[in-house]
């Protein structure tokens, strides 16, 4: 029972920081209907250049995170400028595809800009688990999740509290109607560019704390998919749902299945859940019907 | 025509979609604050007229004058910002979300002009109806109701000039009626109204002016009252023997 508390937990922490990169997701897909597969890179992305803010110039956590986050929406900015807006109007597989070509690009740009620059920040916290009811939790997965729950409540906030959200969520819900209203698209698609590229430092840095190594950033954006389908592709409460129901669900076959199978099972459970909800609710749990396939 | 200066000032205007010429040399102008109806047979241009205007389609030729400038080219929000603003047919609510929400976004323009709670007090005691219904999703919304609160979404930016494409589409004579007498309450909140209408007979009642159009030209204009009893009007138009 203790252990399988401990799974549960564990999974939920790591759940939280993926909802960070599903929302990621989600923002772009609602407001221009563009899957966007680098979401693992933009990712991986926001951490380098955290860390690397924090290496140049001493920065603690805080003071790494709020420059990681002025640099990636000017990457954003910029991405939104000259890559997407010459796709105004076309295809939106020719969208799709050129997500995957930033991709590999970020990738690429990465290894060279920052070769030899440290790719993680070294974690403030203490590294002695915290015990609760005598579950070993890591400080580093507690505050990991704490951060991204805040994140999340201020990204709630935001679509539901502010002008500019408001006008966000006029904008996917139909852009004729935003347009008539006086909403400038353009300026819009900008700011949810820079929603992606806030979300992804804050999601990169947390992550290189919660995973202490493992395997390769770039695929939490693999993460992505099983989440979205799961919460259904346009709603953000049921991303979230989807986010810590893909963390628990890892992290207890991590736990069960894992050492009978010889490990690795944890990495394709989630795929299972995705190729079951596509043949029982393809629109997934919250997600409307009327959505269409990719 | 009345001595208040002109608002509104279209000139040998000219829309193509493709190869179809959907408007030919329209003019028209439209005074400040006053009611003008545009009316014709579905297809003579009225819409495309309206979608021109409010920069939604790009006319070919001509111009578009409001208060002197001319708007043809302007983007769609800029348009909206000089408050011209267009409730297109079909209304263009948004059903997922709440009146309350509808009506802000109506204001989206005015930020730093405009204190939102008294717009929106100003507007719902046009149409006390959303007020009940502040809090629904607008998609559960009668028909009528829904096209409130378009137009009402529409007045809370203020507008100059409110471009109304069939209000009556598709509603119950009983709202129709209702809706028909709130337009020209409009006016007494500075505002102009271009109404698109093929209920012919309702338009011509509520509008100070009138324009008549078919296959993209003006072929009738004049005062309402006047079109009304025109014999060639009425028997296009008003379905008079």
């Amino acid at each position: 029972m203790d252990f399988f508390a401990f799974l549960v937990v564990d999974g939920a922490l790591a759940g939280a920081i993926y909802a960070l990169v599903a929302l990621a997701f989600v923002v772009v897909y609602k407001a221009s209907r563009m899957i966007n597969f680098a979401v693992g890179e933009w990712t991986m992305v926001g951490s380098r250049v955290a860390a690397a803010a924090s290496h140049a110039f001493g920065l603690g956590l805080g003071g790494a995170l709020g420059l990681g986050c002025v640099g990636m929406v000017a990457l954003a900015v910029v991405f939104k400028r000259v890559v997407r807006r010459p796709l105004i109007s076309r295809s939106l597989l020719s969208m799709i595809m050129v997500t995957i070509g930033a991709g590999i690009f970020m990738r690429g740009a990465a290894a060279v800009v920052f070769a030899g620059i440290p790719a993680r920040i070294a974690s403030p916290f203490p590294l002695d688990p915290l015990v609760v009811r005598g579950l070993p939790i890591s400080v580093d997965k507690i505050v990991a999740a704490a951060i991204a729950g805040a994140c999340i409540a201020a990204l709630s906030w935001f679509f539901h509290g502010s002008r500019t959200g408001l006008a966000l969520r006029a904008v996917a819900s139909d852009q004729q109607v935003a347009l008539a209203v006086g909403i400038d698209l353009h300026r819009h698609f900008a700011i949810t560019w820079a929603l992606v590229g806030i979300l992804s430092v804050v999601a990169g840095t947390l992550w290189s704390f919660a995973s202490g190594g493992g395997f390769g950033i770039e695929l939490l954006g693999l993460k992505v998919f099983p989440i979205v389908i799961l919460g259904g592709l346009d709603s953000l409460p049921g991303t979230i749902i989807g986010a810590f129901f893909v963390g628990i669900l890892e992290s207890l076959t991590a736990g069960y299945i894992d050492p009978l199978v010889g490990g690795g099972f944890s990495y394709v459970a989630s795929y299972m859940v995705l190729i079951a909800t596509l043949f029982v609710r393809p629109y997934g749990l919250l997600g409307r019907r009327d959505i269409e396939r990719v | 025509m009345t001595s208040a200066p002109t608002l509104l000032e279209v000139q040998d205007l000219h829309v193509s979609y493709g190869r179809i010429r959907a408007v030919q040399g329209v003019s028209l102008s439209v005074p400040d604050a006053a009611v003008v109806a545009l009316i014709g047979a579905n297809g003579a241009g009225k819409s495309t007229l309206l979608r021109a205007i409010s920069g939604i389609v790009r006319p070919s030729r001509g111009a578009v004058r409001f208060l002197g400038e001319d708007l043809v080219g302007l983007p769609i929000h800029q348009i909206v910002r000089r408050r011209v603003v267009h409730v297109p047919e079909g209304r263009g609510i948004l059903a997922r979300m709440t009146v309350l929400e509808n009506l802000r976004l109506g204001g989206f323009t005015r930020r730093g002009q405009a204190d939102m709670a008294l717009e929106l007090d100003r507007v719902v005691t046009l149409f006390p109806v959303l007020r009940e219904r502040r809090g629904q999703l607008a998609g559960s919304l009668s028909g009528g109701e829904q096209q409130m609160l378009a137009i009402a979404r529409a007045m809370m930016a203020r507008p100059r000039l409110l471009m109304l494409d069939e209000p009556s589409l598709g509603l119950a004579p009983l709202v129709v009626r209702e809706i028909f007498r709130i337009i020209p309450r409009l006016t007494a909140e500075g505002t102009a109204v271009l109404l698109v209408e093929q209920n012919a007979r309702m338009a011509l009642q509520c509008a100070a002016h009138a324009y008549v159009l078919q296959t993209g030209c003006v072929v009738l204009s004049g005062r309402a009252a006047d079109l009304l009893a025109a014999p060639e009007v009425q028997r296009a138009y008003l379905g008079a023997g």
